[in-house]
């Protein structure tokens, strides 16, 4: 068992190292999202936690509603910031389904525009079933 | 502020080990939560959701990079387990709760057992199916295979995103050994596939709890923060384990995750 060892990390591989793999589009596509999706929600719920912090309050404990946040977020709440970065966190899945299914269409792949296509809907589907 | 580095060593962990074997780790989060914390049930519930969340998604900028997770398989198998966990709330009046829980117990056993047969992982095999490869940093090998039987997969799927719609937990317990020991993928490959498929079920129940008002950032936040951190290094871990220690470190986890479980089934509140 060679390698086993953590700590070695990936910047310290040779820079023609034959074994880095070459992602395709479909993969750059996720993996963008992903990146994109976590720092901005990191950001969001930091903002709210220095707000918060500012007012020498701790977490708030309950979720600022859709339909409530445009304008909590406006008079600066730190409650808006965190639920906006918790809700771009459980978002993020979702838009990667759509990054998918784009990155699918572009190479023409009609079965897996279906498939993802499908997981979508069933997606969209749960979530309406579940607020009835 | 104690209970505040309480939640996030906790949930760091889970994020370690939830990335590292593609399991979210929610059934570990849940009780941690509720026991050990006094969380609600629902909030915990909801709390380790999101954490599932966080796993997968930061777990995939890793797995994805190596070429680790093979999209297109588990694109298809999401297909079932999501309509499988849509399923599962309309099921969820037929079944007794207390009898799914054995059975979810039973199987977790047997699948773990199951693993412990089979000496090290599975023989690659190119199928000419859905084939991915990836570079193993432990063996030093780059490994290319293709899967096998994939009606049967995709019909366990939709069983096993059934189960976890009504037990409510990720069910990539259940998807690495149906991608491993059925369809014939490397351990590796199945971990970090199982990690991207864990997103689309608990996104789709993470937005059923906000709307129902479940969500408390009390707990999210310091639960999420915990994980992302903690799921940046277990995929690194994954990478530069031998298949073998990852198999039985998985083998252990799935046992206890049967016991919890069986502990749920005879009314312990985990």
């Amino acid at each position: 068992m060679s390698g086993v060892r953590a700590g070695q990390s990936d910047a310290q591989a040779p820079p023609h190292d034959a074994h880095v793999h070459r992602m395709d589009p479909v993969e750059r596509t996720i993996r963008a999202i992903l990146l994109v999706g976590i720092a901005v929600s990191v950001a969001l719920m930091a903002v709210g936690l220095v707000l918060g912090a500012a007012r020498g309050a701790m977490l708030p404990r309950a979720m600022v509603t859709l339909s409530a946040l445009p304008a909590a977020l406006a008079r600066l709440d730190p409650a808006a910031y965190v639920s906006l970065g918790l809700i771009v966190l459980v978002a993020t899945p979702f838009v990667r389904v759509v990054g998918s299914l784009v990155a699918f269409v572009v190479e023409r792949d009609r079965a897996y525009v279906l498939i993802t296509a499908t997981v979508l809907v069933v997606m969209c589907l749960g979530v309406l079933l579940g607020r009835a | 502020m104690g209970v505040l580095i309480g939640i996030l060593l906790v949930a760091f962990a889970a994020g370690v080990f939830g990335s590292m074997l593609g399991v979210g780790g929610g059934i570990i989060m849940v009780p941690m939560l509720t026991l050990a914390f006094g969380v609600p049930i629902k909030t915990a519930v909801a709390t380790s959701i999101v954490c599932v969340i966080a796993t997968s998604s930061m777990a995939q900028t890793s797995f994805v990079s190596r070429g680790m997770t093979n999209i297109r398989l588990g694109m298809l198998l999401e297909v079932a387990t999501s309509i499988g966990a849509v399923a599962g709330g309309v099921t969820a009046v037929l079944v007794d709760g207390r009898f799914l829980q054995v059975a979810f117990a039973l199987v977790l056993f047997y699948v773990a057992w199951q693993m412990s047969r089979r000496r090290g992982d599975v023989v690659p095999v190119r199928t000419g199916l859905l084939e991915a490869g990836y570079y193993d940093p432990a063996s030093g090998e780059d490994v290319r295979y293709g899967v096998r039987r994939p009606r049967l997969g995709f019909v366990l799927c939709l069983g096993a995103g059934n189960i976890s719609g009504l037990l409510g937990v990720g069910g990539g317990a259940f998807k690495v050994p149906i991608m491993n020991l059925l369809m014939g993928a490397p351990l590796k490959a199945t971990i970090a596939t199982s990690n991207l498929m864990i997103g689309v079920t608990a996104a789709t129940s993470a937005a059923i709890f906000y709307g129902r008002g479940y969500m408390d950032p009390h707990w999210v936040v310091p639960a999420a923060l915990g994980i992302l951190a903690g799921a940046r290094l277990g995929p690194r871990l994954a990478a530069r384990m031998s298949a073998r220690a990852l198999g039985v470190t998985f083998q252990v986890v799935l046992a206890i995750f049967g016991l919890l479980m069986l502990l749920k089934a005879v009314g312990v509140p985990v």
